[in-house]
């Protein structure tokens, strides 16, 4: 069936039966891949997205379940040429990434932290990040990128 | 050497696609009319196939394609080539592949691969290596006479795949001492799977009477060579591309689900994707495999060992796969180290009806290293030795000789061992006693760079850019697409940006073993250096012409060609390549590198070897401090503490990121990654429900020290970085959580309930190894007292 979607900020209407996992609309109709899928069950984090400004996992949303509210991916956070966000920088400047996977997701569930809370403790961003796997980095430059975003007093520069 | 490209913290090119979520991996690869894939996989652990029918299959909506065993005659495997694509006659561990279907959808694949009707007669399976290697056990592969040697020299016999062997001294002797205590440790360890995040996945393509398999792997001219083996077909037939990969660790290291693609694509002529889904990936990942060890030791009061004698059983699954190889290295994981007066060690792979293991970041390192390390406590605690006091007396030294006679070279673990100390004092201080159990623990561990063939060409393009072509991949470590150009930015004098890098197409680059075993800065960096340097000579030829001065006169350096003690005559790199384009054509340089096979076993001592001596070794010294929950038993590491060997430090900042992702993913290997097999021989994980690799709240920041100046004679002095992080690190674990329970720590994972078992008055009891022989000369295969009187003289 047809269902429209508002997806960073666009109307896309697109044909899926309802129960398909948002994931893969995102991924194979859409082509919006920078939304990973690496588990499924909504264990590993790597699909989050926004929905309506809160992170949602989009392999356990049905398409259907998404039909009226804002869709935002990773893509949206530096659209087209437009310059990295604050927290991409800070992830790119702490030499954080390696092979990359999980930062689609980790950094909307970050975008959606940091949307509610500007100032959030360390303990709030490791709270935010508990459902997000990272098998390479081992977490302690995604956190304290994080952190240099979210608390400007303690950004030493 | 130019100061901007080495040792410098450059940052990584791939790093802002990635945050944009633009990085096309394999797992996003989609061409138009292409068709997806599903196995359909045994669903027992061992039995004869008696009949399969894909009839019905065939006419279920969308199939396009149905292939099996007859398409794929041939087997694969290292030193033996035991693995057919799909199971041939017989089943040989639960979830082998017996059928692949590609259909318009996945669910369609999925459903008509279920609509497959297959028969099987059940045999008992051998679920462990006990089984295995009971007593007139049926044997997992009984036509294992007749397969294809490819490398000779290993000891097999039934359901032991190979028998790797190592005697040195008279340790039959050394045992017999009078002034010597004997400790004698046991210690299981378990699997651990890579976890990825982006699973096995290729999309192939038939053209042109070719296969084009574009894919997530580690190794795209294995992938290439064992497709063709494993399809009846010609290497040639097979192009292997590969773009960026979604992590490796090791389960991308051998060929798997591109055959099957290959197959369907031919088939089917639209291109199809195979993509394993995170169960598949649980089931039938080349997990770390999980292993047995027996090591026994005859010390004297002082602290000498003057001999050491051990057992390793390696699980290597249905299939014996990278296991073969990897009973080498046991030598110098297990036996390496220490200095030893005398020492005899037997390393066996064990064919069992469960899924293949496989290499998994620094192997069977970790499990060797953690058998070792608590062994060594034992034997500390045995002869009321400081910890600390016997592996600073002990540890490989300059001219010591290691396991198999090889001749070490400089002091190198002794003098990180006293970095350790100074690391430590200046590292914060440890939180307030809280009730919990403290312990800690200072380990060592050693580990190799993979030396092997490796091939480079180097572009120098007339706009001053270098464009490098390997079959290097990048799987995330940044070596590919960060060290590999920095070293060859460094032989032409431009900067590393302005080094292109060629994704892996074994089209246009030549051989190379792979991205893994710690080799890729080693041995792609020393043929991106050869290959520079190739192309930098011929750069300064034209340049000499051109500044009328000669080529040794001339200094390349900051992106120019200048004279030596006149700077003002000089050149852009970019217009002398111009010029050499227009005048004797472009410039390019190639360049090759392989073992130099530098390093020698002492003959007689090493069996079944595929390496009996290490090239480039490689040394840690790890320590933790842990808190120990007496009522949950928790394990919090509260510190953690590496210094490393690393020859030079090519991108220091890059090395500290693979030293805190390894650590962490030696925390979850120490911890609470655990894999069982239930009575069905099916893994009992199926995802990360009840896998469970580390999350944000299990981790904490390690403090790392880079040794720099072992010997090395890959480029500039370099080593591998990103497997030995993780060697040490369940050694560190169970060393310290020893020391805080008081308790014999036998087996790892140290997951709560096992630690609170522990606690418990040991409710696990002793590890039983009653399946081996209890005296060494019994879990040997050969003329063993031939060797050992052999061995009594070196």
């Amino acid at each position: 069936m047809t269902i429209e979607l508002t997806v960073n900020g666009e109307t896309r209407t697109v044909t899926a039966a309802p129960l398909t996992p948002l994931a893969e609309v995102l991924r194979e109709e859409l082509y919006l891949t920078g939304t990973k899928q690496a588990c499924g069950e909504g264990f590993c984090g790597s699909c989050t997205v926004l929905l309506d400004d809160a992170a949602a996992p989009s392999c356990l949303t049905p398409v259907g379940m998404a039909a009226g509210k804002a869709v935002r991916t990773i893509e949206s956070l530096a659209p087209g040429m437009s310059e990295l966000s604050p927290l991409q920088q800070a992830m790119k400047d702490a030499d954080a990434v390696q092979c990359g996977m999980c930062f689609p997701g980790i950094l909307m569930g970050l975008t959606a932290l940091l949307a509610r809370q500007p100032e959030p403790t360390e303990d709030d961003v490791r709270t935010a990040l508990s459902g997000h796997l990272c098998r390479c980095t081992g977490y302690a430059r995604i956190v304290d990128a994080a952190l240099s975003v979210c608390v400007p007093a303690e950004r030493g520069v | 050497m130019s100061p901007t490209a080495i040792r410098a913290d450059l940052p990584r090119r791939d790093a802002e696609d990635k945050l944009r979520g633009r990085t096309r991996y394999a797992v996003d690869s989609s061409r138009p009319g292409m068709l997806h894939a599903a196995l359909r996989r045994a669903d027992v652990a061992a039995g004869r196939i008696v009949r399969i029918d894909t009839t019905q299959a065939q006419a279920m909506p969308g199939v396009r394609a149905i292939v099996g065993a007859e398409e794929a005659p041939g087997r694969y495997g290292v030193g033996i080539a035991d693995h057919p694509l799909f199971a041939t006659g017989e089943i040989r561990y639960h979830g082998e592949p017996l059928v692949a279907v590609a259909a318009e959808t996945l669910e369609q694949a999925r459903a008509a691969a279920a609509a497959v009707v297959v028969e099987v007669e059940p045999y008992d399976a051998h679920l462990s290596m006990a089984d295995a290697l009971a007593a007139e056990a049926r044997e997992v592969h009984p036509g294992w006479r007749d397969y294809e040697v490819l490398h000779e020299g290993g000891q097999r016999e039934g359901n032991i795949a190979w028998e790797a062997s190592v005697v040195r001294g008279d340790t039959d002797a050394a045992f017999a001492r009078d002034d010597v205590v004997i400790v004698t440790s046991e210690f299981t360890a378990g699997r651990q799977n890579q976890a990825a995040l982006e699973p096995r996945v290729c999309v192939a393509s038939y053209e042109d009477g070719r296969f084009v398999l574009e894919t997530s792997t580690q190794v795209p001219w294995s992938v290439r060579n064992n497709t063709a083996t494993l399809l009846g077909i010609s290497p040639s037939a097979v192009r292997v591309v590969v773009p960026a990969v979604g992590g490796g660790f090791g389960g991308k290291f051998e060929v798997s689900c591109e055959p099957f693609a290959a197959l369907l694509a031919r088939a089917s002529g639209r291109p199809v994707r195979v993509a394993y889904s995170r169960e598949e990936e649980m089931l039938t990942s080349v997990a770390r495999e999980n292993a047995e060890i027996r090591i026994r030791s005859a010390v004297t009061r002082d602290g000498e060992i003057v001999a050491r004698e051990a057992v390793v059983l390696l699980d290597c699954g249905a299939y014996g796969g990278e296991q073969i190889f990897l009973t080498s290295m046991t030598a110098h994981t297990l036996c390496g180290n220490y200095q030893l007066g005398s020492v005899r060690l037997v390393s066996r792979a064990v064919y069992t009806n469960t899924a293949p293991t496989g290499p998994m970041r620094a192997c069977n390192g970790p499990s060797a290293t953690f058998a070792l390390e608590r062994h060594t406590d034992e034997i500390c605690a045995a002869i009321g030795m400081d910890r600390f006091a016997f592996r600073r007396r002990n540890v490989l030294g300059d001219g010591d000789l290691g396991s198999t006679g090889q001749v070490f070279q400089g002091d190198v673990l002794g003098p990180m061992l006293d970095r350790m100390v100074a690391l430590r004092e200046a590292g914060p201080e440890l939180p307030p006693a809280d009730g919990r159990l403290r312990g800690t623990s200072t380990v060592v561990g050693m580990w190799a760079v993979g030396v092997g063939p490796s091939a480079a060409t180097v572009n120098v393009n007339a706009d001053g850019s270098v464009t490098l072509i390997t079959s290097g991949v990048e799987i995330g470590s940044g070596s590919t697409i960060q060290a590999i150009p920095q070293i060859v930015a460094d032989t032409l004098g431009v900067r590393a940006e302005d080094v292109v890098v060629k994704a892996a197409d074994t089209d246009a680059a030549g051989y190379d073993v792979g991205v893994g075993g710690g080799r890729t800065t080693v041995s792609l960096g020393a043929a991106g250096t050869a290959a520079g340097l190739d192309a930098r000579r011929k750069l300064l030829d034209v340049a000499a012409d051109m500044l009328e001065a000669a080529p040794e006169d001339l200094l390349l350096a900051d992106g120019h060609v200048s004279v030596v003690g006149d700077p003002d005559q000089r050149l852009t790199v970019a217009a002398v390549a111009a010029h050499a384009q227009d005048r004797v054509g472009p410039i390019s340089g190639s360049g090759s590198f392989a073992s130099r096979r530098e390093a020698t076993a002492i003959p007689g001592c090493a069996a079944g070897h595929m390496v009996d001596a290490l090239d480039i070794p490689i040394f840690a010294v790890h320590e933790c401090d842990v808190a120990v929950d007496p009522e949950t038993g928790h394990v919090e590491v509260l510190a953690y503490r590496v210094v490393q060997d690393v020859g030079i430090a090519i991108n220091p900042r890059a090395i500290a990121g693979q030293i805190q992702g390894g650590v962490v993913q030696g925390l979850g290997y120490a911890l609470h990654e655990e894999i069982t097999i239930g009575e069905d021989g099916q893994i009992r994980q199926r995802g990360f429900e009840s896998y469970r690799p580390p999350l944000v709240k299990d981790v904490v920041t390690v403090h790392s020290d880079l040794y720099e100046g072992a010997p090395s004679y890959g480029p500039l002095g370099a080593k591998g970085t990103g497997e030995i992080p993780i060697l040490p690190v369940p050694a560190a674990i169970a060393c310290a959580v020893a020391d805080a329970t008081g308790q014999q720590v036998q087996r790892i994972p140290l997951t709560p309930p096992r630690v609170l078992g522990l606690l418990l008055d040991d409710i696990e009891g002793p590890v039983d190894l009653t399946h081996l022989a209890s005296d060494w000369r019994g879990n040997v295969l050969g003329d063993v007292e031939a060797r050992l009187a052999a061995a009594a003289s070196y």
